[in-house]
C-alpha cells in the first residue's frame, strides 16, 4: 500500500499532500510511492531526520542556504530517461550527456547547501568523476557540446570542414561531415559506457534529491499546521492509541475562512470497539476523519496535527463513511458498505492489526436490521481485539462496550435560525465517557435551529414516542 | 537600417506574418545579420511546431535561420542534433513540447538550423524574460507561427516586425487593407495607469467598470454568445473590459446596443481581437470605443512579393500601396538583401 492509494480513501490526506510545496511532478511521484510503514525504528529514525528538518527550517542562519536550496530543486529536471539509458548502457545523445553534466554540477551544489544548512542526513555522493568526464577541457563550466580535446580525428574534420566551402566544394564537404558524425558517435559511445559505471550512484542521487525536498515540504507542513511528532507505541506494549488536541487541517482551514475556529479534540482507543454516540452536526466524523489521518500521516512518517499523540503501529486503517456509492458497478451505498464490511471481517480472521473507524454503519437500511448488523460488528471487533471507534445514533442496544459521547449542544436556549457555519460556536465538541446506553435527542431542535418549517417540525413532535 | 537601434533599445522582438511563405524567415535572417554586425548577442526560437524543413502546407523549402557565432537559440532536441555546426548546449528546459524536450544551446561557429521552440504564449513569455536572466543575452527575438500573432503580444515581446507577402494574396489591396487593420488594433488607445492597474490581473471572465472607475463583476464566465454580452450590458451600463478573445459575435452585439456610441471595451492587447476587419471598423464607426491595457512597438512592415507559386507582384508598388496605409516604415526585404 501506498500513499497514492491511502490519499483516494482519506481525503485529509490528499489536501495535505495538495499543501506541500514541491517542485512538480518528478518529485510528486516519489510522494505517492511512498510505502505505509509497520516499520517501528524506520519511523522513529525518519521523524529523527524531520525533526531535524524543521529545527533547520526555523533556524534564521540556515535560512539564506534554505532558500537556494529549494531555487535548487526547481532546477533539478526529471531525467528518469536518460539515467534508464544509462542503465541499459544504450549510447547517449548529446542532449542527455549535457543533463548528465548538469546534474552532477547541481548535486555537487545541493550537497553543499545541505552541509551549509546543517542538514546531516540523505548525502549526496559527490559526482565529481561523472563531471570531469564531461568536462575534458577542465572549464568547470556546466555547458557541453562534443569537444575537440576528445578525439584528434574529430578536431580534425572539424577543422577541415571549417576551411571547406560546402557550395564549391560538396563532395569534400559531405565527406567530412560523415567523418565528423562517426567521430562524434564514437565519442559519445566512449562517454556512456565511461558513465554507465556511475548510474548507481546516480540514480541513488536523483532519489536522494528527491527525499530531501520531501522531508523539507513535510517540515514545512508541520510548521503550517502546528503539528507534533508522534510517539510510536513498540509492539510489545498494548496498543493504546492517545491524541490529545487533534485538528483537522482542511477542515481547520475552512472554518477559519469563515471567521470560526476549530476546537481541538482528544481521544483515546484501546484494543477493542468504541461506539461514538453524539447529536447531529456534533462532529462525530470528523473525529473519525481526523483519526484515520492521524494514523495515516504516522505511518508515513509526518507529523501530526495534535498537541500530544502517541500512535500504535497498524498493518491497515479502514475508514468506513458509507457514502461510497458505485453506480457504475451496480452499487448502492448499503451495497458498498456491507462489501467493505466484509473486507474488514477477512482481514479480522487473518489477524491483520488495524485501526476500523466506521460512520454510522447500516444507517441506510431499516432499524431493526441495521442495529442488529451494528452489534454483530461490534461483537466481532470485540473478539477479535481491533482497535476501532463506530459512530451512531442507535441507542439502547444493550451492548456493554466502552461508549464516548459527544458532550453536544450547549445554545438550547438560542432562538430563532442559526447559519449552519456558526453553529460551530454553540457545540461542545470534546468527547465524554458514557455509561448510559441512550442517544441524544436532538435532532428536532438542531433542525429548528437550522431554520426548517416550524410546522413541520412540531407535526414530526406529534410522532415522537 | 533605422529599426535596428529600436530592436536594441526595446530589447525583444517578434516577426509575425500574415500567413505562411509571407517572408517572416526572410525578414528574421535579415534582422539576426544586422544584430550580429552591431556585435549584440541575440537568442532566438520560433513558436511552435511550424519547423519542417519542407514546408507542409505548400510543399516549398522553409528556410533555415542563419545563426551566427555566439548567438543562442532554442530548439527542440531533434532538430538539434541534426546541426552541422559546433554549438553547445547551455540548458535543457523544463518542459517538454509535442516535439520533445527543447534545448538552448550557444553556436561557437556560423551554421543554420530550424527553430522550434516554446509552444505556447505563458511559455513564450517565459523564455523572452528568463533568457537574458540565464545567458548573457541582449536580444531576444522570436520567429512566429503561420498567421498567428499571439507572439507578438506586449505580454511576450517589446516590439514587432510584420511581415506580409504575396504568399497570403496576390490582391494588393487585400495586402493593404489586412496590413492597415493590424496597424489599427496595435494603435488602438491605452487605458489609464490606474485603470490598467486594476485590471491587469484579471485575465478571466468579464468585468464592468463604473463611471468612478470601479471594477464590478456580472458573474458571466464568456463573452463569446451574443446573449452573454446582452446580459453583461445589462448589467454593466456601458463600459466592460474583456480580458480573452474578442470574436465578431461580441463586436457585433456591442454595435448593435443602443448606446453604443457610448460604449467602451477594454481590452488586453491587440492580439486577442479575433474580429474581422468588418466587424472591428463597423464598430468604431458607429462610435463604439477599443481601449487597450498594453501596446506593443509596431517598427516595421516587411513585404515579400513573391509567392510561392512563383507569382510575383511589383515589389515598389506593393511598398507604395501599403505605405499609403501605415505610418511606419515599408520594406520589401529581398530588395534590401540583395
Amino acid at each position: 500500500m501506498n500513499f497514492a492509494r491511502f490519499s483516494e480513501r482519506i481525503d485529509g490526506l490528499k489536501y495535505l499532500a495538495g499543501k506541500m510545496e514541491l517542485t512538480g511532478s518528478r518529485v510528486r511521484r516519489y510522494l505517492m510511492q511512498m510505502p505505509f510503514s509497520t516499520d517501528r525504528d524506520l519511523l522513529e529514525s525518519h521523524f529523527d531526520i524531520l525533526q531535524k528538518a524543521c529545527e533547520i527550517l526555523s533556524d534564521q542562519k540556515a535560512k539564506p542556504f534554505m532558500m537556494q536550496l529549494q531555487h535548487l530543486f526547481s532546477r533539478v529536471h526529471d531525467i528518469r530517461g536518460t539515467l534508464a539509458a544509462l542503465k541499459e548502457k544504450r549510447t547517449l545523445d548529446e542532449v542527455e550527456l549535457f543533463e548528465i553534466k548538469s546534474f552532477a554540477a547541481l548535486c555537487a551544489d545541493a550537497g553543499k547547501l545541505c552541509e551549509q544548512a546543517g542538514f546531516p542526513y540523505e548525502k549526496l555522493y559527490p559526482l565529481q568523476e561523472a563531471f570531469n568526464i564531461l568536462d575534458p577541457d577542465k572549464t568547470g563550466t556546466v555547458s557541453f557540446y562534443i569537444y575537440d580535446s576528445y578525439n584528434k580525428a574529430l578536431s580534425n574534420a572539424r577543422r577541415q570542414v571549417a576551411a571547406t566551402d560546402p557550395g564549391r566544394d560538396p563532395g569534400k564537404w559531405d565527406q567530412l561531415q560523415n567523418t565528423i558524425q562517426k567521430e562524434e558517435l564514437a565519442v559519445r559511445e566512449k562517454l556512456s559506457l565511461e558513465l554507465s559505471v556511475l548510474y548507481p550512484v546516480l540514480q541513488e542521487n536523483f532519489d536522494k534529491l528527491a527525499r530531501i525536498e520531501i522531508w523539507f515540504a513535510k517540515a514545512k507542513l508541520a510548521h503550517t499546521y502546528n503539528m507534533v511528532r508522534p510517539a510510536t507505541v513498540p509492539g510489545d506494549q498494548p496498543g493504546v492509541l492517545s491524541v490529545e488536541g487533534m485538528i483537522n487541517p482542511a477542515i481547520a482551514e475552512n472554518l477559519e475562512n469563515a471567521g470560526g475556529k476549530f476546537q481541538p479534540v482528544s481521544v483515546t482507543l484501546y484494543p477493542e470497539p468504541c461506539l461514538l454516540t453524539g447529536a447531529n452536526m456534533s462532529g462525530k466524523t470528523v473525529v473519525l476523519k481526523t483519526l484515520a489521518l492521524i494514523q495515516a500521516l504516522t505511518q508515513f512518517s509526518f507529523f501530526v496535527p495534535a498537541q500530544r499523540a502517541s500512535i500504535p503501529l497498524v498493518k491497515d486503517v479502514f475508514l468506513v463513511i458509507g457514502d461510497k456509492q458505485d453506480q457504475y458497478r451496480g452499487l448502492s451505498s448499503f451495497a458498498a458498505e456491507m462489501l467493505d464490511l466484509d473486507r474488514i471481517l477477512a482481514n479480522m480472521a487473518a489477524g491483520t492489526k488495524m485501526l476500523v473507524l466506521a460512520d454510522e454503519p447500516a444507517r441506510t437500511t431499516n432499524p431493526q436490521e441495521g442495529a442488529a448488523i451494528l452489534c454483530a460488528l461490534v461483537e466481532y471487533l470485540e473478539k477479535y481485539c481491533v482497535m476501532s471507534l463506530i459512530s451512531t445514533h442507535y441507542g439502547d442496544l444493550g451492548l456493554s462496550c466502552r461508549k464516548l459521547r459527544v458532550t453536544g449542544f450547549e445554545g438550547a436556549q438560542v432562538k430563532g435560525r442559526l447559519d449552519p457555519l456558526r453553529m460551530n460556536s454553540y457545540m461542545n465538541y470534546s468527547l465524554i465517557e458514557d455509561k448510559g446506553g441512550s442517544v441524544p435527542l436532538e435532532a428536532l431542535n438542531i433542525a429548528r435551529l437550522l431554520g426548517v418549517d416550524v410546522s413541520f417540525i412540531d407535526t414530526a413532535k406529534k410522532y415522537l414516542k | 537600417m533605422p529599426f535596428t537601434d529600436q530592436i536594441i533599445r526595446y530589447g525583444s522582438l517578434s516577426v509575425v506574418g500574415l500567413g505562411k511563405n509571407t517572408g517572416k524567415t526572410e525578414c528574421l535572417r535579415y534582422v539576426l545579420d544586422k544584430l550580429h554586425q552591431r556585435q549584440k548577442v541575440v537568442a532566438v526560437t520560433s513558436i511552435g511546431i511550424d519547423g519542417e524543413g519542407v514546408d507542409r502546407v505548400t510543399a516549398t523549402p522553409k528556410p533555415f535561420i542563419f545563426l551566427e557565432k555566439g548567438m543562442y537559440f532554442t530548439t527542440v532536441a531533434s532538430y538539434y542534433k541534426t546541426k552541422r555546426f559546433r554549438a553547445e548546449i547551455c540548458e535543457v528546459l523544463p518542459y517538454e513540447t509535442v516535439l520533445g524536450k527543447l534545448v538552448t544551446a550557444r553556436a561557437l561557429e556560423k551554421g543554420k538550423m530550424i527553430l522550434a521552440g516554446p509552444s505556447d504564449t505563458i511559455l513564450l513569455q517565459n523564455w523572452v524574460r528568463e533568457m537574458p536572466q540565464n545567458f548573457p543575452v541582449d536580444i531576444c527575438l522570436v520567429d512566429g507561427a503561420i498567421s498567428r500573432l499571439s507572439p507578438a503580444s506586449p505580454a511576450v515581446t517589446e516590439s514587432m516586425i510584420l511581415a506580409v507577402g504575396a504568399a497570403y494574396s496576390l490582391n494588393m489591396r487585400t495586402l493593404a487593407e489586412r496590413t492597415r487593420f493590424i496597424f489599427d488594433t496595435v494603435h488602438l488607445p491605452l487605458a489609464g495607469g490606474s485603470l490598467r492597474n486594476k485590471l491587469e490581473s484579471i485575465t478571466r471572465g468579464i468585468r464592468g467598470i463604473t463611471d468612478n472607475g470601479e471594477i464590478t463583476d456580472p458573474g458571466v464566465e464568456s463573452a463569446l454568445l451574443p446573449a452573454q454580452v446582452r446580459e453583461v450590458l445589462g448589467k454593466c451600463q456601458n463600459r466592460i473590459y474583456v480580458p480573452g478573445a474578442v470574436s465578431n459575435a461580441l463586436l457585433k452585439t456591442l454595435g448593435e446596443g443602443k448606446e453604443v456610441g457610448k460604449t467602451e471595451l477594454y481590452i488586453r492587447d491587440f492580439s486577442r481581437i479575433f474580429a474581422e476587419p468588418r466587424v472591428f471598423y463597423s464598430f468604431l464607426r458607429k462610435g463604439g470605443r477599443i481601449i487597450q491595457l498594453f501596446s506593443t512597438r509596431f517598427l516595421a512592415v516587411c513585404v515579400n512579393p513573391v509567392s510561392p507559386q512563383g507569382y510575383r507582384l511589383n515589389s515598389e508598388e506593393l511598398v507604395d500601396s501599403i505605405q499609403k496605409e501605415v505610418d511606419i516604415p515599408v520594406y520589401d526585404i529581398k530588395k534590401m538583401e540583395g
